[in-house]
């Protein structure tokens, strides 16, 4: 029981560190239409990203003073909301991101993939 | 009134900057209302889902750290290993020497038995205190301006930064020490014949062998220290010469205080301790200082010596050789 608990917790931790990033692509890619923050929020946890809203309003102020995205004010609804769009500089740094990302895919999925795929390890040791 | 909301939001702005505030509070209000919106659209009731929209949002703390920016810690993992290993160096050489310096000069001052462990204490908690504190403040500053390790080591990582484990090779910064402490023990003994005090603390009869006698031993350990550093290996053959040292300092010191005749009698007649007898209190001290800094001694170096003779690595000071795991 302790044991799988641990399991669980490590499980977490890892998975946490994996998706540390995933925040930054998703919105910056989003965000090239204007959008606000719960609007957002919506997108992605509808698009199966595990952002919570108390990382993702931060985050979004965090990007803008990085110059990835810029804000205005909308007040044509009842409700004023506060608009993001991503930037020329934001878009390309998510481009590269999203190229890395696939990068990755691609590496990870080839490094679980059957080993004849590899053959470096195959025509490794004649022994 | 204020309401539910209007206390989430002040919880969670508090420490953002004064000019951010208003912008942030405004958004925030936003995304609040539009999380209850949703929920009420979704069937429940008003005051229940303004409840979980921020039971939802979470512990405003977490979004203030957010909001805040900057470090959330004093010191970071890039300086932690350089702060904790000047906290150790502060602590096993400045402390110690400190606490002798100040519990001398109050020998010196002719106190009681006493006021002397008073001053022994206070001096290790007041000491101890500010090396801590300061060492600490220094490295969170430091650490607020962006220094980075390579700052403090003065350039990137070469390989010459490595340690060498060879077993039992002496570094520079091990010889340092080992050359100075007998070098300070000689000025020391020489000093207290002249100018500590109105009356020498040691016997000045000795002068006529044994106090030179300790003088050529200790002279004797820098050169062994020196020697040790440029041979660069420990083998038996240095055991045995540093136990030899070892006793040929010890054992005369023992003996001299065994039988009263290390410090000077003008001077025990001169230190009023009330009903304690300072001879012996003296005395005692001594002779344990000098047996277990003896023993202790020989022992550690023997230890090394054998793991240097089976090849187990030694740890390199600074570093610790098997992690924290």
């Amino acid at each position: 029981m302790v044991f799988g608990m641990t399991m669980d917790a490590t499980l977490a931790s890892h998975l946490q560190e994996l998706r540390r990033g995933t925040g930054v692509v998703a919105s910056l890619t989003v965000q090239r239409t204007p959008g606000y923050g719960y609007s957002l929020l919506e997108t992605l946890s509808a698009a199966g990203f595990e952002v919570e809203a108390n990382t993702l309003y931060p985050l979004l102020r965090r990007l803008e003073t990085q110059g990835l995205l810029t804000s205005s004010w909308n007040t044509d609804d009842a409700r004023p909301r506060k608009f993001y769009r991503t930037t020329e500089q934001g878009d390309a740094i998510a481009a590269a991101l999203r190229t890395e990302w696939t990068r990755l895919d691609h590496a990870v999925t080839d490094l679980d993939g059957p080993s004849a795929d590899h053959p470096s390890t195959t025509s490794g040791s004649p022994a | 009134m204020t309401t539910l909301i209007d206390r989430y939001v002040f919880t969670a702005l508090r420490r953002v900057p004064e000019k951010q505030r208003a912008d942030i509070d405004r958004e925030l209000r936003a995304a609040i209302d539009d999380a209850v919106e949703a929920r009420v659209a979704g069937g429940e009731p008003h005051q229940a889902a303004t409840e979980n929209a921020l039971l939802e949002l979470g512990d405003p703390e977490r979004l203030a750290d957010g909001y805040a920016g900057g470090p959330r810690y004093l010191i970071g993992p890039e300086l932690f290993g350089i702060w904790r290993r000047l906290l150790v160096f502060l602590f096993s050489v400045v402390l110690p020497i400190v606490v002798v310096v100040a519990v001398v000069l109050k020998v010196l001052d002719d106190a009681a038995i006493g006021p002397i462990i008073g001053t022994a204490v206070s001096t290790v908690i007041t000491t101890g205190a500010h090396l801590a504190f300061w060492s600490t403040a220094i490295f969170a500053v430091l650490e607020r301006t962006g220094v980075a390790r390579t700052d403090l080591r003065g350039g990137p990582w070469t390989l010459d930064h490595l340690p060498r484990y060879e077993p039992g090779s002496l570094t520079a910064g091990q010889l340092v020490p080992t050359v100075l402490w007998p070098v300070l023990l000689i000025v020391a003994l020489i000093l207290q014949q002249f100018t500590f005090s109105t009356v020498p603390a040691l016997d000045p009869a000795n002068w006529s062998f044994w106090w030179p006698f300790l003088i050529a031993v200790l002279l004797g350990e820098c050169a062994y220290a020196v020697w040790v550093f440029r041979r660069a290996t420990w083998t038996h053959a240095v055991t045995a010469i540093n136990a030899v040292l070892a006793v040929l300092f010890a054992a005369p010191i023992i003996w001299l205080a065994s039988t009263d005749r290390f410090f000077n009698p003008e001077f025990v007649a001169g230190i009023d301790w009330g009903s304690a007898d300072p001879l012996s209190w003296l005395g005692g001290i001594v002779i344990a200082i000098a047996a277990v800094g003896a023993i202790w001694d020989i022992v550690e170096v023997a230890v090394r010596a054998e793991r240097a003779r089976r090849g187990i690595p030694a740890e390199a000071p600074g570093t610790v050789l098997r992690g924290c795991a």
